[in-house]
């Protein structure tokens, strides 16, 4: 079967709910409760987003975010924020090691938590040279974009880790 | 349980202050009684905020607190509840009572999740939002909700009872590290003991003390005797030399003569005697690291890289032995020394000695500063040389693909980029590793000057009060000084890098072994009866793999499971065979929890034929006798004749004594199929489990093999995982899976009869079969 590529303004998106969307294509086609997800959460937030119906069943990709109008872009973009919920971590306040588990108090674009780490060689990933993944002990998601927009003791206190 | 959770009147996943209780207390309407409450993490916006779901006796409430110190600076807040209590006031809040309720499930997203119910007036609603960290008691709390408000399977109290386990399973967690303990409320072994570093890896140099105190009493023999010379030399300067007495220079030489001679010979004894007991350590350590490797779960090996596992085992332990070696034997010495020169040279001019302490705080201070900076050096020096390794154990066993893509450049890139990462980390470090040593000697040359301008005036203008003799022997035991001194200097960079490596071997060793909560508890017989009764499982907590899997296999049955790929059939294997444990619900073999039977027993019990076997570095006959190693040679022929081997095996020239190279090269996919088949044989297993057996083997491949198969699994409960439908006319039963959940399940004559997935799969594969065959004849001819 073809895959339905999306691309400028061949779809329309209306939001549905949290996390859902409904498309109207170009050919007049309609689509109800469908949810954006990406293909590539950690190394594309902007590229190959693709659209599943309640089945789980792909019924389009979006190639990238950036071509889309500005009000279908914020649509997904919103659903996209809803449904990935990797805080960003903005400040590293302090760290510590007991027991094993090292715990980072940080500050994050969605508020204050502490990330638990038991293995910081398996949960603590630096990709690209500059972004940095956590994966907390409960498998929740964290990330640092940029380590070189950290404030320096941030970034001293993470560059130990990596 | 905590004393304040078992204050209250309700579950709690937390512990409440008396104004968070008092604010959730008052919520629940007039005649209503809380049951549980669970704290989320998340507020429906998914920013972190304090959420709680109540569950009463007729209704939920989702209700968002928000502080008041907070309040005050956003507020003149549009409030819809207004109802502070000490610090907290609730936020927002809703309500739905049971009889409302239409359908309640949990919908995971990326790192969060949201509870959302369906009411009776068609709404979807999003009901409260968390984290995964308390996901599992949401998910708990889902099915309560399902049961009590629409289901009604139960009464309250009954589903309580498994609320109350669930809750209970958060206390199978230690609430510091996070791994669950032995049975709820237990002590958490990691923790308890990893404090104890030294202690837990002492205990591999224990059973050599003699040996090592021994050692240690040749070290102060040693040590006394590099005394000697000093004092000597003082003594040829100032009396021998002077005097021009020749027989006294004969016996200060031969005392020297022989001092230098013992020093060197009990050096070497003892240097023996310490390599010895060294390699009997790394070899303990390494054996116990392998020993604990192999009885990991699969968890650990889904996350960890084989490659980092075997630095640990071949690097990490020598490095933790040099180390243990150290400090059992070098401290001691070096301490003694330390303290022995102090002494000596106190009782011989305090005032220079205490000249010669100055550099000592700089030293000190440098080791500390040098400590901390090091540390982090080590941590990424192993993780780049681990990333290295990785690619070794990846790469070299897989070259065949490598070539056949024409990838060498591209691996030798891959490799030479993780190298260079490796030696730029370790340059950096070679910086401060290297830089320091030298600065500490610097700092103790300078301190010698210093003796030698001031012990050196004193000698030439007052003689009385410093002989030149004591001043050489002053200079010889304050080098000799620093020599200890160094020593600890640096121990600290021993210390970080074997505490790195000491943490990671533990992490291996500290890890939780696969639970065998059952060990000794064998049934007489196992008939071969299977049942899951409402197995959920995810293999992380981002998706469930298997959601509420029921069913039963009769003894002697042959179920056949399909389904399209990734819809949980291998998972339900992985299950069975106790590969994973963390599931919700239970397997029950002959009415008995998997959990509670013996894991060597139950797996002895079973014969598992994978898609793609492993075979090892060995002869053929070794890899068919693996299971069974003392079997007869005529069992293991047989088993091969069963398994349609033995024909192939006895053309080879070197027939069952024929080495297999790494992972069984030199055999066809088939080939290996039949020898895994022979293996399983071999076992004479109750139950048989074959998982896309004939996946990968052309049709005439496929019917040697199912003819194998159909010997093999005469009168044992037999479980099929096959892609190829046609493999499964033997089948009593087809359970067809899709996406974690069993859709259908009957005779295959039902199935077809039903005309829904299982025809709808039947029907695609008998038209590829057909273009299948055409082909192979294509090919034939």
């Amino acid at each position: 079967m073809e895959r339905i590529y999306i691309d400028n303004d061949m779809a329309r998106f209306t939001r549905r709910d949290l996390t859902l969307v409904d498309m109207d294509l170009y050919d007049g086609r309609h689509f109800e409760r469908l949810e954006p997800r990406r293909l590539f959460p950690i190394t594309g937030t902007q590229k190959y987003i693709t659209l599943l119906d309640e089945e789980g069943e792909e019924v389009a990709v979006i190639r990238d975010l950036t071509t889309l109008p500005a009000e279908d872009r914020r649509i997904i973009e919103e659903c996209l924020d809803e449904y990935y919920h990797i805080p960003k971590i903005i400040k590293i306040k302090s760290c510590e090691e007991r027991f094993g588990v090292t715990k980072f108090y940080c500050v994050t674009d969605r508020g204050e938590c502490t990330i638990e780490v038991n293995n910081i060689i398996h949960q603590i990933k630096l990709t690209h040279g500059i972004r940095v993944l956590f994966r907390d002990n409960d498998d929740n998601r964290y990330e640092v974009p940029d380590i070189r927009r950290l404030d320096s003791k941030s970034r001293s206190i993470l560059d130990d880790y990596l | 349980m905590d004393n304040n959770i078992a204050d209250m009147q309700y579950l709690c996943n937390r512990t409440l202050s008396q104004e968070r209780r008092g604010i959730i207390e008052s919520i629940p309407q007039s005649g209503e009684n809380i049951l549980f409450v669970v704290a989320a993490d998340l507020n429906l916006k998914s920013r972190y905020a304090e959420a709680f779901f109540i569950a009463t006796n007729v209704a939920v409430y989702s209700v968002e607190l928000e502080d008041d110190s907070e309040s005050k600076n956003t507020s003149k807040n549009k409030r819809k509840n207004k109802d502070t209590s000490n610090g907290a006031s609730i936020k927002s809040s809703s309500r739905i009572p049971y009889s409302k309720v239409e359908k309640c499930k949990v919908k995971r997203n990326y790192g969060n999740a949201v509870l959302v119910i369906n009411d009776t007036d068609g709404r979807y609603i999003n009901f409260i939002r968390f984290s995964y960290k308390v996901a599992y008691l949401f998910d708990a709390a889902a099915n309560f909700v399902e049961n009590v408000g629409v289901k009604k399977h139960g009464t309250i109290d009954e589903e309580m009872a498994i609320m109350e386990v669930a809750f209970e399973r958060q206390f199978s967690f230690c609430p510091k590290c996070g791994r669950s303990l032995i049975h709820p409320g237990a002590n958490c072994i990691y923790c308890q003991s990893k404090n104890k570093l030294i202690k837990k890896i002492g205990k591999y140099i224990l059973p050599h003390k003699y040996v090592l105190i021994f050692c240690l009493l040749l070290s102060v023999a040693t040590t006394a005797m590099a005394m000697i010379p000093p004092y000597m030399t003082g003594k040829l300067v100032d009396d021998v030399l002077p005097n021009r007495d020749l027989k006294q220079l004969r016996i200060v030489v031969a005392v020297l003569f022989a001092s230098y001679l013992l020093q060197q010979v009990i050096g070497a004894f003892r240097t023996y005697m310490l390599r010895v007991v060294g390699d009997k350590v790394v070899s303990d350590l390494r054996a116990d690291v392998y020993r604990h490797a192999q009885y990991l779960p699969m968890k650990f090996y889904d996350r960890t890289s084989t490659g980092s596992v075997i630095n640990r085992i071949s690097g990490d332990s020598a490095n933790l032995q040099g180390f243990m070696l150290r400090i059992t034997q070098e401290v001691v010495v070096q301490f003694f020394t330390m303290i022995g020169i102090i002494v000596i040279m106190l009782s011989m001019n305090w005032q220079l000695t205490l000249l010669s302490l100055i550099p000592v705080p700089f030293v000190v201070y440098g080791a500390r500063v040098f400590g901390r900076k090091i540390r982090p050096f080590y941590r990424k020096i192993w993780r780049r040389w681990s990333a290295v390794t990785s690619i070794l154990t990846d790469s070299l066993p897989g070259i065949r693909v490598i070539k056949s893509f024409a990838n060498e450049r591209r691996s030798t890139e891959e490799f030479e980029y993780y190298t260079d990462e490796w030696l730029k980390t370790d340059i950096k470090s070679a910086r401060i590793t290297i830089a320091f040593p030298h600065i500490v000697s610097f700092i103790i040359t300078c301190g010698s000057l210093v003796i030698w301008g001031i012990g050196g005036r004193l000698v030439i203008e007052k003689p009385e009060f410093i002989t030149a003799g004591l001043l050489v022997t002053f200079i010889s035991y304050t080098s000799m000084f620093y020599g200890p001194v160094n020593f600890f200097a640096n121990l600290n960079d021993s210390y970080q890098s074997s505490l790195a490596a000491a943490e990671r071997i533990l992490d291996i060793i500290d890890a939780e072994p696969e639970s065998n909560n059952g060990a000794g508890n064998k049934l007489d017989v196992i008939q071969g009866k299977i049942e899951f009764r409402n197995v959920s499982f995810s293999y992380d907590r981002s998706k469930k793999t298997l959601s509420n899997i029921n069913f039963v296999i009769e003894p002697g049955e042959i179920v056949g499971i399909v389904g399209t790929t990734g819809s949980g059939k291998s998972t339900i294997i992985n299950l069975l065979m106790r590969f994973y444990d963390g599931y919700d619900g239970a397997i029950l073999v002959d009415d008995v929890d998997i959990r509670d039977i013996d894991m060597e027993y139950y797996r002895g019990q079973i014969g598992y034929v994978q898609q793609e076997p492993m075979m090892f570095h060995d002869t053929i006959y070794n890899n068919i006798a693996y299971g069974v190693p003392d079997a007869h040679v005529e069992q293991v022929i047989h088993a091969a004749d069963v398994a349609n081997a033995h024909e192939f095996i006895a053309r080879m020239p070197d027939a069952y004594d024929t080495i297999l190279g790494e992972r069984g090269t030199g055999l066809s996919g088939g080939e290996r199929q039949r020898l895994s088949i022979a293996r399983a044989v071999l076992k004479n297993p109750s139950i048989l489990f074959f998982d896309e057996a004939t996946a990968s083997v052309d049709s005439e491949t496929e019917e040697l093999i199912q003819s194998a198969i159909e010997r093999l699994i005469r009168g044992r409960t037999t479980i099929m995982i096959a892609h190829r439908l046609s493999t499964l006319r033997k089948a009593n039963k087809i359970i067809v899976v899709d996406k974690g959940e069993i859709i259908e399940m009957g005779t295959p004559e039902e199935l077809l009869a039903k005309k829904g997935k299982y025809w709808r799969l039947i029907q695609i594969q008998q038209m590829s079969e057909q273009v299948r065959k055409s082909k192979e004849e294509e090919n034939f001819e």
